[in-house]
């Protein structure tokens, strides 16, 4: 009987933390969940059942703003029966897919309560022209993804948090968790590689491998909210976001005028979508086989360019190559380094440059990048030439060195000779 | 007819030192190996020169003898050579990698100097061990002669706190990371890890550690170096050089000093000198990137002999390799004070003969192995991999600058 009223008392005194603690990594966490707790009125029914989603709408966002569950899934807080709870007329429990986009544009759709937080209110009006949001809203296709397939429903984040469904490098993941569903992309005939593709892709290379945030993930070239593929028009436009020089140089080419007219679908036509597929110096001949045919004059062209692009890629290896050698043997660089950077710059621009097809503007750049190298080359031939002169220095040291041994035993021998008589 | 005054002058002076009994002179230059044999204190100092010169050296001593001399000739020419440099050379992390640069490739001779230093460093350790395995299997370490045969384990060991002191002060990122490496390998011993903390004086190899290693190699070594050697040389002197079984010790009968023996040592050192030069004329030390804690190298050279020897103990039995082959290195220290029986016959001695052999042995095995070894360090790999801890696969241990030269372009948007 004593015991048992000392483990209701246990009981009562580890109700509220089991409440607010479910794994405390350590005191810090345990502070933590405690600091959050009292930021939801324990009286507050909800979450007496609901322990899970209070700890996940604790760590997000909106539980910071004073949203409590009953705002978005009505109901009576302070009743404490489930059924007293639930029967009240404002109680919507789970929202389907549609209500939940009216449910979070009734606040994100306001420029009055987003203007404090400094958030864009377009969200609404970006997701009704996107594929999605035409699925979503038009066709009440509960396929498609609702604001919190992506955002989560309770642990909402905002997109600079690295837990976050939207992080730069969880953004990815986000998309192929629909994208990548054979069963799923099937009844729309979508593939499914886009992700495998964009990960071996050099922009996944940066933003997985190198951890370069500057890299696009998907919403970078698709849009969010707005999420549609672009259009063949807008594929320069897209890529040319970024790749701002080489948009300029395409468009000034015949290929450009191509893909003004619908007839090219833009960067794609030799890089390919998601994967960014890299032409090589020495592969451009080829990639212009593979739309103009063998033996034609578009692929003599390309040819010429392949020359170019290759011997400025030569040039600029053998210019790497004279510095490595000067730094390995001691000598100061910074001025070759100058002068290898200038190189660089215009081995950039042929890349650019290129997209033009414009021969004389590779030949200019190219022949800039040969003279540079060439100096460089100079420099380290020099300061080679100097250290073969080092090596002179052993005529004179084993010229003398025989000549003292051969005194040296000379002499070693007449005294001998002398001691000995 | 009348000298010019400063002749006169000279004269007297010269005759004045005559007069002198002192034979401190000559203690100077027996102490820099230019005299051998007893000195005279009582007679004038010309006599006392001469008397010096006629000595004889037991019939006994040979060419296997030379090494202690070569090494303490290394000595000289890195002292020599170590002045020079510290001309120019400047201990701090933005200046010591220019400072190397403008000594070879600005300061004229400064190239020669640079890469005696950097081969006599070398030669000295193959010259004191092959010094030490001369005494050891000769066993001229037994008495009277052990406390000689200590301080000399105790100069091997200044020689080797030396190297590795003066190994990180080209500040490149082959000898940052050569010296992170054995650093990280000290600190997991026990006890002896807080030595490590000590000379790291940083929680990574940095401008700290620099001017800690700067200070012993130029200013706390030397002095003991010194004072060492001149008690080896004394107690050489003192007890003489150990004659073979069953032989009186030989002095003033053998060969004379002087000129059969000086001649002798001079054709040594001038050949020694030689072989430095051609070394250091032929094999320059090549220079990585500037040092860079934050990018590990995609391959490591070695310039230093103890360097290959050290690496391949780590990085093929690991630390406690490491520990035990030093601790094989001390168990010789120690053997003299335990083998004091007369017995100088090799074969009458099985456990320093397999001693000596797995110490001198194992040496040059693990020298011929660390010459394999041109990666960058796998454990600080595995930390950095730590480091990041990612769903990704590990970036790619970051290539030497120069690579990034040669990669940059292909990377192009070509």
């Amino acid at each position: 009987m004593k015991l048992g009223a000392f483990r209701l008392i246990l009981t009562a005194l580890a109700l509220p933390a089991s409440v607010s603690t479910a794994a405390p990594a350590s005191d810090g966490a345990a502070a933590l969940d405690q600091q959050q707790a009292q930021r939801i009125d324990p009286q507050y029914s909800c979450i007496v059942c609901h322990t899970d989603m209070r700890r996940a709408f604790l760590e997000g966002v909106h539980s910071e703003r004073g949203i409590r569950c009953h705002d978005c899934h009505g109901g009576d807080p302070r009743a404490f029966e489930v059924a007293a709870a639930h029967a009240d007329p404002s109680f919507v429990g789970t929202p389907d897919k549609i209500q939940i986009v009216e449910l979070c544009s009734s606040c994100h759709s306001d420029p009055n309560q987003m203007r404090q937080y400094g958030l864009t209110v377009g969200q609404l009006a970006e997701f009704q022209t996107s594929r999605h949001g035409q699925l979503l809203l038009r066709d009440r296709n509960f396929d498609a993804p609702t604001c919190t397939d992506c955002h989560n429903a309770h642990m909402i984040l905002p997109p600079n948090d690295a837990r976050s469904n939207v992080y730069p490098t969880n953004i990815v993941i986000t998309c192929a968790r629909c994208h990548e569903n054979a069963a799923l992309m099937g009844k729309y005939g979508l593939q499914i590689d886009q992700v495998k593709n964009y990960r071996e892709s050099a922009h996944g290379v940066a933003l997985f491998q190198s951890s370069n945030f500057a890299a696009p993930t998907c919403i970078d070239c698709h849009g969010s909210h707005a999420a549609l593929p672009p259009a063949v028009l807008q594929i320069a436009n897209v890529c040319g976001h970024c790749h701002v020089l080489v948009r300029r140089a395409f468009y000034a080419g015949p290929h450009g005028k191509a893909a003004l007219d619908g007839r090219l679908p833009g960067c794609t036509a030799c890089h390919s979508n998601h994967g960014t597929e890299r032409v090589l110096p020495e592969g451009i001949a080829d990639t212009c086989v593979n739309c103009h045919g063998a033996d034609t004059p578009a692929v003599a062209h390309g040819e010429e360019v392949e020359r170019l692009a290759i011997h400025a890629t030569e040039e600029l290896g053998s210019a790497a190559a004279a510095i490595d050698e000067l730094v390995v043997a001691g000598h100061r660089t910074s001025d070759v380094q100058f002068r290898y950077q200038t190189a660089r710059t215009s081995y950039l621009q042929i890349g650019q440059a290129q997209h033009s097809l414009d021969l004389t503007a590779l030949e200019d750049l190219s022949r800039e990048v040969a003279s540079i190298s060439r100096d460089i080359r100079g420099v380290a031939e020099v300061a080679a030439e100097h250290r073969w002169e080092h090596k002179l220095i052993l005529l004179p040291v084993w010229f003398l060195t025989l000549s003292v041994t051969v005194l040296a035993w000379f002499r070693i021998r007449s005294s001998r000779r002398e001691g000995s008589s | 007819m009348e000298r010019p005054r400063p002749l006169q002058w000279l004269a007297q002076f010269w005759a004045d030192l005559k007069r002198s009994t002192d034979a401190g002179i000559l203690g100077v230059a027996r102490f820099l190996g230019l005299l051998y044999g007893p000195i005279d204190r009582s007679l004038p100092i010309d006599q006392a020169l001469r008397k010096a010169l006629r000595h004889r050296l037991p019939s006994y001593v040979g060419w296997r003898h030379a090494f202690g001399g070569i090494t303490y000739l290394l000595f000289m020419a890195l002292v020599v050579t170590g002045v020079l440099l510290a001309f120019y050379y400047r201990p701090s992390p933005q200046e010591a990698y220019p400072s190397i640069q403008f000594i070879v490739s600005e300061v004229p001779m400064g190239w020669l100097v640079r890469d005696l230093h950097v081969w006599s460093a070398n030669l000295i350790v193959i010259a004191l061990l092959a010094h030490m395995a001369r005494v050891f299997f000769a066993a001229a370490y037994k008495p009277p002669r052990e406390t000689n045969w200590l301080i000399g384990l105790l100069l091997l060991f200044v020689v080797l706190v030396f190297g590795g002191t003066g190994y990180l002060l080209p500040w490149d990122q082959w000898s940052y990371w050569t010296v992170t490496e054995v650093l990280d390998t000290i600190d997991g011993v026990p006890v002896i890890g807080a030595l490590a903390d000590l000379l790291r004086g940083d929680v990574i190899v940095s401008g700290a550690t620099l001017g800690r290693f700067f200070a012993l190699h130029v200013i706390i070594l030397p002095w003991i170096a010194f004072a060492l050697i001149l008690f080896h040389f004394n107690l050489t002197r003192k007890h003489g050089i150990a004659p073979p079984q069953g032989r009186e010790r030989g002095e003033g009968v053998g060969v004379p000093f002087f000129p059969i023996h000086l001649l002798r040592s001079f054709t040594v050192g001038t050949l020694v000198l030689a072989v430095t030069i051609t070394a250091a004329a032929l094999f320059p030390r090549p220079i990585g990137d500037p040092a860079d804690a934050f990018q590990l190298p995609d391959r490591l050279v070695s310039s230093w002999v103890v360097v290959d020897v050290s690496l391949a103990l780590i990085r093929y039995l690991g630390t406690w390799g490491f520990v035990l082959f030093t601790a094989l290195g001390i168990a010789l220290a120690l053997l003299p004070l335990f083998d004091r029986r007369p017995e100088y016959r090799l074969r009458r001695r099985p456990l320093a003969l397999i001693l000596g052999l797995l110490f001198f042995g194992g040496y040059l095995v693990a020298w011929a192995a660390g010459r394999q070894l041109t990666s960058a360090p796998p454990n600080l790999e595995t930390r950095q991999e730590t480091v990041n801890p990612s769903s990704e696969p590990a970036p790619q241990p970051q290539e030497e600058r120069s690579e990034e030269r040669t990669s940059e372009f292909q990377e192009g948007e070509l």
